[in-house]
């Protein structure tokens, strides 16, 4: 692997790295903290996202310990929380796992994908200095704060935090008589929700602008890398979708607070206390959640689908199998993600003859995954792969997103919902998904951009240790929740083993939870091997990868403005191994060459 | 050394179908599996199960094997040459767009019927009880010897669901207070009561026995525990269980009214 | 290093971005008023919207007021854009003005509904679904509060040449209604009678309907004696005031903040250089005017 190729176009002396940021110390806040740098805000994204992350993971050893063994003392935890003796009470398990995926989905998976990737790769990967408006880049991360503070002091309010589920429906979460954390915790659950929403707001609409019209000469539209054409849509998506739900969280804070009564049925009474006069409809809530929250899940999926194309064409040193293709599924699953969100609500009491339309779109969402599973498994065909471990992490989503993307079939067909709906299997489906799936797609992301973000490269060895442990023991964890949930085995119970359906399956909890520990512990390989990298880890070149997108020309860590020339474009982002050169892959910015001719021009781009 | 490397990776995606389709294989053996089942339409639920875990099946596998595959034939430390230059191929798109377009429309087309029966085409009767969920128990109300709901002489009981075998039975759901869903795994039926709303369920036993009934939606701190029991018994059983429940409650309960304000 | 860009779309970066901004807007009012259809719509009851004092000529007027507003701020682009920068002044002043009108309008519509209790239900509402028997006891009690008992010795012993007809009108009425919650066995048919000698206004061709237009409907005690404030029943009255307030008070704040920028925008000299900053809140401007021109029929009309 070369260390050091310098681009092509570039001036033949190039500092090999930026020049030193010798400013005076009283600079530091404006340099690190309110910094309006793209490259500086992805990295603060990124490191709040992954301390979240970590919180996350620790809530969910907490549900996991309850599940496995219900009423005993919960080790550490217990401790910090102490009911009686440090075990743990039903409302208190019902705020874990609301605030686990609180914390793991507004908190972790939708900032690290948008906030940090987004923010760090998207003027680079496209050739702009910076975003088209720094100072509301700035405030979008900085609106995640009252967010990160109002979840944060949720849990050591009155009645705990919110505990009404992540999707906190109604009447459970605007009365705050019917759980102990439908009190003030949920309050500040929606404070949080809103600033999540407005900080996402203001990202989506700036890095659309920042796409659409700042791209380097020669960047066409079908000339961007897969990753940018996943942000520009997932960007799309939150700006359409997410308002609703900032409308709908409006509702229920005046739910709350103010007397309405959206939400709550005609008299409608929860331990002897009542919400507004009624009239309103709990299922409203839930039409408008969901129409945010299946786009969502998209949202929470397609920036990861796009770094794994990048990052798999590299390392397979072969152009993408089928580019538009991708593109328009891309394109496919988010527009049908807007007309799919019933598929959330078959059990609800929703009108069947509904439920029929919404299995007939969320069928057929498979289509456009299907067209990129095939696609990326075209890719490696053929190619000649380098076992890295972003590669690892990247091939292991394709892997995992099948398993989860085809347990979503069950779902999707109404009447095995009908069995299935609210059991572990939805909690094996999404967290093949958006564990599995995603978040191992960021860590891909994270072994393979880490050089341009720091200048340095991470230990590969202790990354595929890293990678060998979680993929053993997330399959372990997860995959054992789809037969749990063919046997009904029901999600958000803090103990099921007193029904005789499910008193059997206590054994097999433990066994999960014993993988999620090793899981989590997994985790302490990465962490020091993140932060030792950072400081003592070899030094990268510009391009260590030998990869052909806009941000490897750049110095890394890139200075203040990217890059220290003017790109020029001239080809797609995927020309690797192509037949007659001497190097085998042509970098975006290499001067024009005689291509051969394309096998299929149809896919040429 | 790096051929070790390449043949290592690759066999970990080789154990992700081996062993996804062996944990698959012994489940139902040692009892990890569908509940038994002992509805009527449940063997429509089970069966389109069977059929999606099939076809989901074959796909997982061939997509895993292929993947496992790729990643052991073209492993850079033994694959001759540079990397096939290619960028896609028209007609295999086509194939893979309409090959799992036409299995999906079938299936989607397919499973309408088993929808409807159980729940779009209600049967004409009067409910047989009326289930009213509340923080954290099931309240029941059985109309009595008149047939109707809402009369002096209706049976209250809580949790303690008994219902005649091999008829069909209408449920009447709803709730006093947030959401709640009534769960009866071994019969396949599963539907939120909704404040503000009269939801109707149905289906129809073959055996007789007892059976759980679970609350699936989380409906606070004591969802856990909101546990009811569900009887199947004979029609003259069912009768006669209704007779002598009426007489307990006539015994202990002068004001029956009470008990479902 | 000033970097060169591809041409992507021709609109500016700030132009752009206010459109992708007013499109999540768009969203966000779509949401409201998908739920104001839904809930309507789902309600058993809806009321007219002169039972809850809504009038439609004020509300046409304040259409009018923001439809004006829009061209005031069209002509402030124009002449900034011809350089004039006194004349674009004006104009934004005058959009200013036409906004702030606007919002006191509202906030005199607002008002009348606050004086008349008409809020989200509980504590300040005084709005009743039903005339039953709680309802009954409502009012009863709100006659037994202290303050109001007094007033209503000093009332029963004012002679009736000191009060204007409306006020004896009124004072008849309170007695009927104090006569019928004095009755021991009074049923629900009483208690409609007594809402309806409160506010009179479900008899069609009552003072509903003579007053239709205005939004005082007069006649009833509560508005002959402010200080009386009896619950009234209005069927679905919480509903809608929680929805009136919902989408009304969320496009109000969305004028507000047009008009905290217009009055930033008037420190500045607005000469050809602005004219793209004006453009762009000019854009933001018809975007709230657009949202007024659906929620105006919805609300006051259907
Ligand atoms: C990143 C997140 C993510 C993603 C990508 C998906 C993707 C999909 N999801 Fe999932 N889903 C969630 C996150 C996600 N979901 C979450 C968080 C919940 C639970 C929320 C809660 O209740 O708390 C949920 C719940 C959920 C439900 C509700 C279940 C219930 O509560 O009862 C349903 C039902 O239809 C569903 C369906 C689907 C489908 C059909 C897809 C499809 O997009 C998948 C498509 C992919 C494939 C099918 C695989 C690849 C395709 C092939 C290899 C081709 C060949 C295939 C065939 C011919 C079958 N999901
Ligand atoms: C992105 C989303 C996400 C992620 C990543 C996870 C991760 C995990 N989840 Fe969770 N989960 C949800 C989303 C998620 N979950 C949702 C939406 C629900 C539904 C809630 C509801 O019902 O309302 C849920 C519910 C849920 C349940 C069901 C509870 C119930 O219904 O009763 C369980 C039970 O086992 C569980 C377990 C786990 C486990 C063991 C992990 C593990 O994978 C966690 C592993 C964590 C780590 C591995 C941490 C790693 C830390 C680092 C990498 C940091 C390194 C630090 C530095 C470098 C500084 N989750
Ligand atoms: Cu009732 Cu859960
Ligand atoms: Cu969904």
């Amino acid at each position: 692997m070369s260390t050091a190729t310098i681009p092509a176009g570039a001036p033949a002396t190039l500092p090999s790295k930026p020049a030193p940021r010798s400013r005076p110390v009283a600079a530091f806040l404006s340099t690190y903290v309110f910094s309006k740098d793209h490259k500086v805000i992805g990295l603060q994204f990124l490191f709040s996202t992954l301390l979240w992350f970590l919180i996350g993971g620790l809530l969910a050893l907490a549900v996991r310990w309850q599940v496995a063994w219900p009423w005993s003392d919960v080790p550490v935890l217990g401790k910090l929380f102490a009911q009686e003796g440090g075990q743990m009470s039903p409302e208190f398990y019902t705020m874990l796992f609301t605030m686990h995926a609180t914390v793991m989905i507004f908190l972790v998976i939708i900032p690290i994908l948008a906030g940090a990737f987004g923010n760090f790769l998207i003027p680079l990967m496209i050739g702009a200095d910076d975003m088209a408006f720094p100072t509301l880049n700035m405030l979008s991360y900085w609106f995640m704060w009252p967010a990160f503070i109002a979840f944060g002091a949720s849990f050591f309010v009155e009645g705990g935090a919110a505990a009404g589920g992540w999707t906190s429906y109604p009447p459970l979460s605007t009365n705050p008589a019917s759980s102990p954390g439908s009190g003030m915790g949920q309050t500040l659950w929606l404070v949080g929700l809103t600033f999540v929403g407005v900080s996402s707001m203001l990202g989506s609409v700036n890095y659309m602008t920042t796409i659409i019209l700042m791209r380097a000469p020669g960047m066409t539209m079908f000339r961007l890398p897969m990753t940018i054409w996943a942000m520009f849509i997932t960007a799309v998506l939150q700006a359409f979708a997410l308002p609703v739900l900032t409308a709908a969280g409006f509702m229920q804070l005046g739910d709350r607070m103010l007397g309405t009564g959206f939400f709550s049925p005609e008299g409608n009474v929860v331990n002897n206390a009542m919400v507004g006069a009624g009239g309103g409809q709990p299922l409203l809530w839930q039409h408008l959640f969901w129409f945010y929250s299946h786009p969502a899940v998209y949202i929470m999926i397609l920036p990861a689908m796009g770094m794994v194309s990048d990052i798999m064409t590299t390392f397979a040193r072969k152009p993408l199998f089928g580019y538009r293709p991708m593109v328009y599924s891309i394109a496919g699953i988010a527009g049908l993600g807007f007309i799919v969100w019933g598929h959330h609500m078959f059990m609800s009491g929703m009108n069947p003859a509904l439920g029929i339309t919404f299995m007939v779109s969320t069928i057929m969402i498979a289509l456009p995954s299907a067209v990129k599973t095939f696609n990326w498994l075209g890719t490696l065909w053929g190619g000649r792969i380098q076992f890295t471990t972003a590669m690892l992490f990247a091939m292991s989503f394709v892997s995992m997103f099948i398993i989860g993307g085809l347990s979503g079939i069950f779902m999707a067909a109404t009447p095995v919902d009908i069995f299935i709906h609210d059991t572990y299997f939805i909690v094996a489906h999404f967290h093949y998904v958006l564990f599995a799936g995603t978040a191992m797609g960021v860590w891909a992301g994270i072994y393979y951009w880490f050089p341009k973000m720091f200048g340095r490269t991470m230990n590969e060895f202790w990354g595929k240790v890293h990678f060998f442990l979680t993929f053993v023991f997330l399959n372990g964890t997860f995959f054992t929740m789809h037969i749990l949930g063919a046997v009904g085995f029901p999600r958000r119970l803090a103990d099921a083993y007193h029904y005789e359906t499910f008193h059997h399956l206590q054994p097999m909890n433990a066994f999960m939870t014993w993988c999620a520990i090793g899981m989590v512990a997994s985790q302490a390989i990465f962490a020091v091997n993140f932060f030792w990298s950072m400081f003592f880890g070899p030094v990268a070149g510009r391009n260590p990868w030998n990869a052909n997108t806009l941000e490897w020309t750049a110095p890394s860590p890139p200075g203040h403005g990217n890059f220290d020339f003017q790109p020029v474009v001239h080809r797609g982002p995927y020309e690797f191994s192509v037949p007659g050169m001497e190097k085998d892959h042509l970098m975006q910015t290499d001067p024009p060459v005689a291509m051969p001719a394309v096998a299929h021009p149809a896919m040429a781009h | 050394m790096k051929r070790f490397a390449g043949i290592f990776w690759s066999l970990l995606f080789l154990a992700v179908p081996v062993l996804g389709v062996a944990v698959f294989a012994v489940a139902p053996s040692i009892d990890v599996w569908l509940p038994k089942d002992v509805s009527e339409h449940g063997s429509q639920i089970d069966g389109l199960f069977y059929f999606i875990l099939a076809l989901t099946g074959v796909v997982f596998i061939a997509t895993e094997l292929l993947l496992f595959w790729f990643i052991w034939k073209y492993d850079e430390s033994i694959a001759k040459g540079p990397a096939t230059y290619i960028h896609g191929s028209h007609t295999l798109e086509v194939v893979w767009t309409i090959i799992p377009a036409v299995v999906l429309l079938f299936l989607a087309i397919y499973q309408m019927n088993t929808w409807a029966d159980v729940k779009m085409r209600r049967p004409v009767m009067a409910p047989t009880v009326e289930v009213v969920a509340r923080q954290f128990e099931w309240r029941l109300r059985y109309p009595g010897r008149d047939g109707q709901l809402g009369t002096p002489d209706d049976l209250f009981l809580v949790n303690d669901l008994h219902l005649p075998v091999d008829e069909d039975v209408l449920v009447q759901l709803k709730s006093m207070d947030v959401l709640h869903s009534f769960f009866l795994p071994n019969l396949r039926v599963k539907q939120d009561a909704v404040p503000g709303m009269k939801i109707p369920v149905w289906f129809k036993a073959k055996e007789t026995g007892e059976y759980d009934l679970v609350c699936a939606e989380l409906c606070g701190w004591g969802h856990y525990k909101m546990k009811g029991r569900v009887t199947f018994v004979t029609r003259p059983e069912f009768d006669a269980w209704l007779e002598r429940m009426y007489l307990e409650q006539e015994a202990t309960q002068p004001e029956n009214g009470e008990a479902m304000p | 290093m000033h970097l060169q860009y591809q041409p992507g779309l021709p609109l500016s970066r700030g132009k752009l971005i206010m459109w992708l901004f007013l499109s999540t807007e768009i969203m966000f009012f779509a949401a409201l008023l998908g739920s104001y259809v839904v809930l309507r719509f789902g309600a058993l009851v809806w009321p007219k919207p002169h039972h809850v004092h809504l009038s439609e000529p004020i509300g046409a007027f304040n259409t009018f007021v923001l439809i004006c507003s829009s061209v005031t701020i069209v002509l402030a682009l124009e002449s900034a854009r011809a350089n004039k920068a006194g004349a674009a002044k004006l104009w934004m002043l005058l959009t200013l003005l036409l906004g702030s009108l606007f919002l006191g309008i509202k906030g005199y519509e607002y008002q009348a509904k606050f004086s008349h209790g008409i809020f989200p239900w509980a504590p300040r509402s005084r709005i009743h679904e039903k005339p039953d028997l709680y309802y009954g006891s409502a009012v009863r009690a709100r006659l037994g509060e202290a303050d109001i008992v007094d007033r209503l010795k000093v009332l029963d012993e004012t002679t009736a040449d000191k009060l204007s007809a409306e006020e004896l009108r009124g004072r008849q009425s309170l007695s009927d209604i104090r006569k019928m919650l004095a009755n021991p066995d009074q049923g629900a048919f009483d208690m409609a009678v007594v809402a309806d000698q409160v506010m009179p206004l479900a008899a069609e061709g009552g003072h509903g309907a003579k007053d239709h237009g205005s939004s005082e409907h007069g006649g009833g005690p509560n508005d002959v004696f402010p200080w009386l404030k009896l619950p009234i029943v209005i069927p679905g009255g919480n509903m809608w005031a929680s929805t009136y307030f919902l989408v009304t008070g969320f496009h109000a704040v969305h004028v507000a903040v047009g008009l905290l920028v217009f009055a930033i925008m008037l420190t500045w000299t607005l000469n050809a250089k602005r004219a793209g900053a004006i453009e762009n809140i000019g854009l933001y401007w018809h975007f709230v005017d657009l949202v007024w021109i659906f929620l105006f029929p919805l609300l006051y009309l259907f």
